[in-house]
């Protein structure tokens, strides 16, 4: 393995808040990308199905997916994020995450 | 026409021809043996199937650390749903010059799933885009026969995601 370690955990510091700290807790975010086979209706469903989201949330996020390319669907800690790209993934759907900017 | 799904008490049911029946049988078991066998080097249809979780090439430990944790049950969970899906075609009934099976909510999902992994390999495969034209496929074109069962594999998969949407 050649990158760097990860880790979750944030470093102890005393004062003053430095950036480390401040990028550990930034939350990550799940971002599904648009791709020319999974149906439109599909990905509605699966959004329902895994995040519990209404019907009209998961169309327009199913529709900025579509239009825009790609659409945050999660977001939360890394755990979260991982297990959310996993499920994703699951589904077929094409899925990745990143640290919120 | 018979219709293609019926909800009942029971479950949905599907009805299916026979050339259709032939397809559910055979396109699983080409996916299974793709799957078992991890494809070759860089397959993009395994590529697909098992994308990246991290873009960033900085967080490469991270991904390691998360292919380790997640891909043998993501693996495991759809070969499970192919052997459901075939497993379910076994109890269907002949009627007619049709075949029925009922379904039950878990087992729709297993085979909405299996739907759209062999959508994604057979997409891949044809190197499908937006603006693919399947009906455009000349009939010589050695592909021409998957573009077809892509083609159908979509629509019946979109009538079964209709139908759970209500």
């Amino acid at each position: 393995m050649n990158g760097p370690s990860s880790s979750t955990l944030p470093v102890e510091v005393e004062e003053p808040v430095d950036e480390t700290i401040v990028a550990t807790d930034r939350p990550w975010i799940v971002i599904v990308w648009n791709d020319p086979v999974n149906l439109m209706s599909y990905v509605v469903f699966v959004f329902q199905k895994l995040f519990g989201y209404s019907l009209e949330k998961a169309t327009t996020l199913m529709r900025q997916v579509h239009e825009e390319g790609r659409a945050v669907v999660s977001h939360g800690t890394r755990e979260k994020a991982e297990a959310d790209v996993a499920r994703l993934h699951a589904h077929g759907l094409w899925a990745t995450m990143e640290r919120d900017q | 026409m018979a219709r293609r799904f019926r909800t009942t008490r029971d479950g949905l049911v599907v009805s299916l021809a026979e050339a259709e029946i032939g397809l559910l049988r055979r396109l699983p078991d080409e996916l299974r043996a793709l799957l078992e066998s991890g494809g070759g080097d860089g397959d993009p249809v395994m590529t697909r199937l098992f994308p990246r979780a991290y873009l960033d090439p900085t967080e490469e430990a991270a991904e390691a650390e998360w292919q380790d944790l997640v891909h043998s049950e993501l693996l495991q969970e759809r070969l499970a749903a192919l052997d459901l899906v075939t497993t379910c075609l076994e109890r269907a009934t002949a009627k007619r010059n049709r075949y029925e099976v009922v379904l039950t909510e878990d087992e729709v999902h297993a085979w909405l799933g299996v739907l759209n992994d062999l959508r994604l390999a057979l997409g891949t495969r044809l190197a499908i885009t937006e603006d693919t034209d399947l009906g455009a496929f000349d009939p010589d074109d050695p592909a021409a026969p998957a573009a077809a069962i892509y083609g159908w594999l979509t629509w019946f998969q979109g009538e079964m995601v209709e139908i759970l949407l209500g």
